[in-house]
């Protein structure tokens, strides 16, 4: 019997239509990091949350330090010292960082000797301490709402420090940061590690389990596949354990066929709302069976591109064309009618309706036209016939199928029906931002993939990525963009990887 | 002048503990139109215990209205309790929920106030006669020109409320539990998380928000009432909501717009008495505060800040 801190046996989750986590035992070692690796519902977060109390298990049981637990709520695990970064931070916005902090464990004092009181000035203090003690540096009186995504991550992960957490969970916490940021999280990892800690890493990316984790558990569909030795194990082998079959890394991209030019966008400049220009003269042409895609350091422009040329924000200046017409000015719907797709950025409010069933959703293009709608009555009988198509076309997984509510879906998923939806429409021009933001491995291969087929079948792509690899394995033309001018524009083949990453700085002669 | 500060103070402050009332209940995320419900149904709940112990008193003595405050809280606070466990526990629609439990308050204290005047008196009254409380003038602190009017012929229950607002004040801003309404009403699932309890916090705001709603009402009961009846709904419940608003759900600046209000009642009526108009004009002047609240609400309410999280049920499981 090893001497586990943490065991979690046989453990079984159901949710309606779903088996979360089927029969899935690990045992998770004093002091070290441990990696649970899977594709986005694959069942981590689910198993995670059980051992933090949100969720009770309906089989299976926790061992604690030996001990038995029945958690009921996160109260629970918190006094059994277990902490967890969630993936969406549970930060009140209007507090400042030391109130977020010991909201819940509050320090009292008292006031004119008898009337009890949080005593923030002892909680500013102690944080104060805390931040420096572990290199995560905060200013206590912040407000949440004033400082990065970052820092509050540090809020988070000095809220388990402050309630002296010495098992901690974090799930996806890389996801909302830039590489360096990356970086820093990671030796944060690595020091609490030295002082003690048991780390518990939810992720779906294989090289930061190869730079940070000790032993990998890998999940497939709710099952556990294996528990390897992250220093032994290949990054191949553990690719293909996590999707359940050979992963391919390398994209399968034929010769370029340009043909007539479909989107030239001239002169184009944008304003923000404070009525700054964040795209300033801006001019590029994408012609049928190009990729062009726009490199470039978050928000420098490339979304308001996007958003100009889909008629989310309006050009203050310049020409926006479209197969030789002029769609500056155009309506957002006649210019998706026209025949532009768009994939957007931020898929949860702008590419879905959350609340809506899956079936809906996918209808969202074309509820206005035949057979979908008749007179301006809906029919739902040919939401639901398309609907189900596209989920066997395009692997959409969901609990319920056409009625599976899009909230209740992955994020992975999401963009499979996002994507599904606008390549359906046979558009000339596809614009993709962001396209693999947050999934993992089998998901982008899968996005890339569709992305080479439509450029394949003679679309123009405008890819908006932030991912420097992506752009480089899939661009045909790249630009690039810094503080909202378009630096240089060349073909894919004449620029390395570094050349582009200088420009992406602002240098202009490399 | 003056009578419109002593007027205008008597006002405002009934008007202000209901106003913080609601402040506690959207504070903790559950958006509350039931003030007004709140306030008549405790003001039903205090006014029949005072005319039960009245007969057993002197007759000019002030302890029923004392006791008929403290049940009117507890009255208010129990009545709310429908609208906690509506909105909390069945997750209902919050807005919707206000309003039926405004309904409900105004059917149901009638007729209880006719069979409880049936019973007792053995007339099919829909009043219970209460009377004025007493008024007293501070010393010195009157005299003052103009603004000596505030502490003029003052009602005890100015002094309670006065005290209360402060109380709770330090409630909301100062301790454990102020912190976690605050949070819970901002974003519950960091509340939650936290280890705080969602529902226990919001339960308990809607309970105080119920409390001091009923003080509010039997003070307009002993006051411009001078009995409890139906026409305690007079819609001062949602005058107060509406003082909350731009007071930014702050009790503070929430007691500066109280007292705008209650300076503007007071003052069209004075006017309306000056002017030499008719007693048909009062209600004309009456309106002077809704007008207002209108205007207001034109500057105001863009710059609000709501709590984030009021009006939506709070689910655990919804991330």
């Amino acid at each position: 019997m090893e001497n586990y801190i943490v065991e979690m046996r046989h453990i079984t989750k159901r949710f309606p239509g779903i088996i979360a986590n089927d029969d899935v035992s690990i045992g998770i070692r004093p002091g070290e990091v441990f990696a649970l690796l899977g594709e986005n519902g694959a069942g981590k977060s689910t198993l995670m949350s059980m051992l933090f109390g949100m969720y009770t298990p309906d089989l299976g049981e926790i061992y604690v330090k030996g001990e038995k637990v029945e958690f009921r709520s996160s109260n629970d695990a918190t006094a059994h010292s277990i902490g967890m970064v969630h993936q969406h931070f549970k930060l009140v916005d209007n507090y400042t960082i030391a109130e977020n902090i010991v909201l819940g464990v509050e320090p009292m004092g008292k006031k004119l000797g008898f009337l009890p009181a949080v005593n923030m000035k002892q909680a500013n203090r102690e944080i104060a301490q805390l931040s420096k003690d572990y290199g995560l540096e905060v200013n206590p009186t912040d407000l949440i709402e004033s400082v990065p995504v970052s820092v509050r991550q540090r809020v988070e992960i000095l809220k388990m420090l402050y309630r002296k957490a010495e098992i901690m969970i974090f799930d996806e916490p890389t996801a909302v940061l830039t590489p360096s940021e990356i970086e820093f999280l990671l030796k944060i990892i690595d020091g609490l590690r030295k002082s003690g800690k048991t780390i518990i890493l939810i992720t779906h990316k294989i090289e930061e389990i190869k730079q940070i984790a000790d032993r990998c558990a890998i999940l497939c569909r709710g099952r556990l596949v294996d528990i390897m030795d992250v220093k032994t194990a290949s990054v191949q082998e553990m690719a293909n354990m996590m999707v359940g079959r050979e992963v391919d890394f390398h994209r399968h991209k034929s010769e370029a066929h340009f043909g007539k030019e479909v989107l030239e966008v001239k002169n184009l400049t944008v304003l923000n709302e404070h009525h700054f220009p964040v795209v300033k003269k801006v001019s590029f042409s994408i012609h049928a069976g190009e990729i062009f895609a726009i490199a470039g350091v978050s928000g420098n422009g490339q979304t308001e591109i996007a958003d100009a040329v889909t008629g989310l924000a309006a050009a203050s200046e310049g020409q926006v064309l479209l197969n030789g017409k002029d769609i500056t000015h155009a309506a957002i719907r006649s210019r998706a009618q026209e025949g532009i797709s768009y994939i957007p950025e931020d898929r949860q409010s702008t590419g879905v309706v959350m609340d809506f069933s899956l079936s809906d959703n996918l209808a969202l293009r074309r509820y206005t036209k035949e057979p979908y709608s008749k007179n301006g009555i809906l029919n739902f009988g040919e939401f639901r016939k398309s609907a189900e198509e596209m989920i066997t076309r395009y692997d959409i997984r969901s609990g319920q199928g056409v009625k599976t509510i899009v909230r209740s879906m992955s994020g992975g998923n999401q963009q499979k029906a996002i994507i599904g939806r606008e390549i359906e429409e046979h558009s000339d021009l596809i614009i993709f931002v962001q396209p693999t933001r947050g999934l993992d491995i089998g998901a982008i291969e899968n996005v890339h993939r569709q992305i080479l087929e439509e450029r394949e079948r003679g679309a123009a792509i405008l890819l908006i990525s932030l991912e420097l690899s992506e752009v480089m394995e899939l661009a045909d033309t790249i630009g690039v963009i810094f503080s909202g001018e378009l630096l240089k524009t060349a073909p894919a083949g004449s620029m390395t990887r570094n050349e582009v990453g200088r420009y992406m700085m602002g240098v202009k002669e490399a | 002048m003056t009578k419109v500060f002593t007027d205008g103070l008597s006002f405002a402050l009934p008007l202000l503990i209901m106003a913080v009332g609601a402040i506690y209940s959207e504070k903790s995320g559950v958006t509350n139109l039931a003030i007004e419900g709140f306030q008549g149904f405790g003001a039903f709940v205090g006014a029949l215990v005072a005319i039960l112990i009245m007969p057993y008193l002197p007759k000019s003595s002030q302890i029923p209205i004392y006791v008929a405050m403290l049940f009117a809280a507890i009255g208010g606070g129990i009545y709310a309790c429908v609208h906690a466990l509506l909105c909390i526990n069945f997750k209902a629609n919050q807005v919707i929920s206000g309003v039926v439990v405004n309904i409900l308050a105004v059917a149901l204290t009638t007729f209880f106030t006719s069979s409880a005047n049936t019973a007792l008196l053995g007339t099919a009254s829909n009043k219970f006669i209460l009377g004025v409380s007493n008024r007293h003038s501070i010393p010195l602190l009157s005299k003052i020109p103009w603004i000596g009017g505030l502490f003029q012929k003052m009602y005890p229950f100015e002094w309670i409320i006065i005290g209360l607002v402060i109380v709770f004040w330090y409630l909301m801003y100062r301790t454990r539990y102020g912190m976690r309404l605050r949070a819970c009403g901002e974003n519950p699932q960091a509340l939650d998380a936290a280890g705080g309890d969602v529902v226990k916090t919001r339960w308990i705001a809607v309970i105080i928000s119920g409390a001091l709603s009923g003080i509010g009402g039997i003070c307009f009961a002993y006051s411009i009432m001078a009995n409890y009846s139906p026409s305690i709904y007079m819609g001062y419940g949602y005058l107060a909501i509406a003082a909350m608003i731009f007071g930014n759900w702050n009790i503070p600046t929430t007691v500066l717009v109280c007292l705008v209000f209650g300076i503007a009642k007071a003052g069209g009526q004075q006017l309306c008495i000056a002017m030499k108009l008719s007693g048909n004009y009062t209600d004309l002047f009456n309106m002077l505060p809704y007008i207002l609240t209108m205007l207001l609400l034109i500057f105001f309410s863009r710059r609000n800040h709501p709590p984030q999280a009021c009006g939506q049920p709070w689910d655990h499981s919804r991330r």
